[in-house]
């Protein structure tokens, strides 16, 4: 299973794909403190208003803040409104863990 | 979107609160089977409340039934609810329509004439007339109307209309015009011509450059008099004609007579004044109020608005404004000299408009003819102009 994800790793590296569709881990872009955009996530783990939780392939991003609330939700992507307070990861080391 | 939300909204939405453990599951579960949430909230840890679209609600109530959480339907916004609101009140649906289709037959007709660049009054009339005849009037089909056509109508008709423009602004017929200049006759330097007097007259200097002069100094004379002849008599050849030219200076006269009264009543307006509505619809005239003024003498000045609704936008429905300003007859008497004062003043007046400003006035004459009733002012201005023009023989 190693082998084979390096195998497609070399391919994806060779072809220049961007990391975020070849390797299908998250993208954050974040505008000024009150607007999060995550892509490629799996789920929704928690939601509260002061208080989101988003499982990714790689990890979970915990975001903390005031009168949060989920936007935009399509199966890829996700939009997290309102008073961002602090973000911070919970990395899965092990990749059978997904 | 915000195209999505709008398409949401006229195909009709919900709000719905759904109250349970699993929120997190059964929103996970929505995503996964790509239903459309917007205006989420998220009131208390086990609350939350959004809008989805009315077709998806079925499917959601199945996915909260699954999760074990409760779902309520909040209110139902959206077109289709609006107009089932609405659907008991035809008359008022009807008259909408109705107002609507009114509104779109009125603005195919012309109901107002405009017309600009013109400001004598009776060319305005006859070019009324003259797209009259042309069957272009108030109250006309739009469509049927052939701008191209009438305006080469009156290019045809009129020679004194350099250009004419068209165009239809909403129930409004915007038409342009300039006005050509009257060209002078022009005579070619190779044509023989006459010099003629253009007024009556006593000569007072001629400045022949060319021709015979015929008059001298003076000399009376009138409207229509060779002044100077483009005819040379030759000493050894036969008599040959010429381009005349030159200069003859005039003496003109202008008189402006001026009867003033002793006695004179003048009307005299009081400063009271009424005002009288009344609609005018195809001149079929409603009046608002009593037609009969309070007042026994008065002047009435009339104005006419058309109602529009935008600024090109007629309606066939005119309203009047007649204002009634009261007067008062006042007898005013007048000493001889100051009614000898009064003549010249209004002589001259009037005189001052006709002459022109170059022209000089070298003499003025006042000449008052006295009465038991009335003083008679005559005044004659004296004005050395030029008087001659030239005539093709």
């Amino acid at each position: 299973m190693k082998k084979k994800k390096n195998v497609r790793n070399k391919i994806d590296r060779m072809l220049e794909f961007p990391d975020e569709i070849a390797l299908n881990v998250p993208k954050v872009t974040i505008l000024k403190f009150e607007q999060m955009l995550i892509e490629n996530y799996k789920g929704i783990l928690e939601y509260q208003d002061f208080f989101i939780r988003v499982k990714t392939n790689i990890g979970i991003i915990n975001v903390n803040g005031f009168n949060l609330s989920l936007e935009e939700m399509t199966t890829d992507d996700i939009i997290v409104n309102g008073k961002i307070e602090s973000i911070d990861f919970e990395s899965i080391v092990d990749d059978r863990e997904e | 979107m915000y195209i999505k939300i709008l398409i949401y909204f006229i195909l009709g939405y919900v709000n719905i609160t759904v109250e349970g453990f699993f929120i997190e599951r059964f929103i996970n579960t929505c995503i996964s089977k790509k239903i459309f949430f917007w205006n989420t909230k998220r009131d208390k840890s086990t609350v939350f409340s959004a809008n989805i679209g009315v077709k998806n609600f079925k499917d959601v109530a199945k996915i909260a039934k699954s999760c074990k959480c409760k779902i309520k339907l909040n209110n139902k916004k959206g077109l289709p609810f609006l107009l089932n609101r609405y659907r008991k009140r035809k008359f008022f649906a009807l008259s909408l329509i109705g107002f609507i289709a009114v509104i779109i037959i009125i603005s195919n007709f012309i109901w107002n004439i405009e017309i600009v660049g013109l400001e004598d009054e009776e060319i305005k009339s006859e070019i009324i007339e003259l797209i009259n005849h042309e069957g272009v009037s108030i109250g006309k089909y739009k469509n049927k109307i052939d701008l191209q056509n009438l305006i080469n109508k009156i290019r045809i008709e009129r020679d004194d209309i350099a250009w004419v423009g068209m165009k239809i602004k909403g129930t409004n017929l915007i038409m342009e015009f300039v006005l050509a200049d009257k060209k002078p006759e022009i005579i070619d330097k190779e044509d023989f011509c006459n010099i003629i007097a253009t007024k009556d007259g006593v000569i007072s200097k001629v400045e022949a450059q060319n021709g015979t002069p015929v008059v001298k100094e003076g000399d009376t004379v009138k409207k229509g008099d060779i002044l100077i002849k483009g005819e040379i008599e030759g000493k050894y050849t036969e008599n040959r004609f010429v381009h005349s030219d030159g200069d003859v200076y005039a003496k003109v006269w202008y008189k402006e007579t001026e009867k003033v009264y002793y006695n004179q009543i003048i009307a005299n307006q009081t400063g009271n004044h009424e005002r009288k509505y009344s609609i005018n619809i195809n001149n079929f005239q409603i009046n608002l109020f009593k037609t009969l003024s309070k007042f026994e003498n008065y002047d009435t000045i009339r104005t006419i608005k058309k109602l529009k609704i935008t600024s090109n936008f007629y309606l066939p429905v005119e309203f009047v404004i007649n204002e009634n300003y009261e007067k008062q007859n006042v007898s005013i008497s007048h000493s001889k000299e100051e009614a000898i004062e009064i003549g010249t003043e209004l002589a001259k007046s009037k005189l001052n408009e006709t002459i022109q400003t170059e022209s000089e006035i070298s003499n003025i004459y006042i000449h008052t003819n006295e009465t038991d009733e009335y003083v008679e002012v005559e005044v004659i201005y004296e004005v050395l102009e030029q008087i001659g023009t030239k005539e093709k023989l």
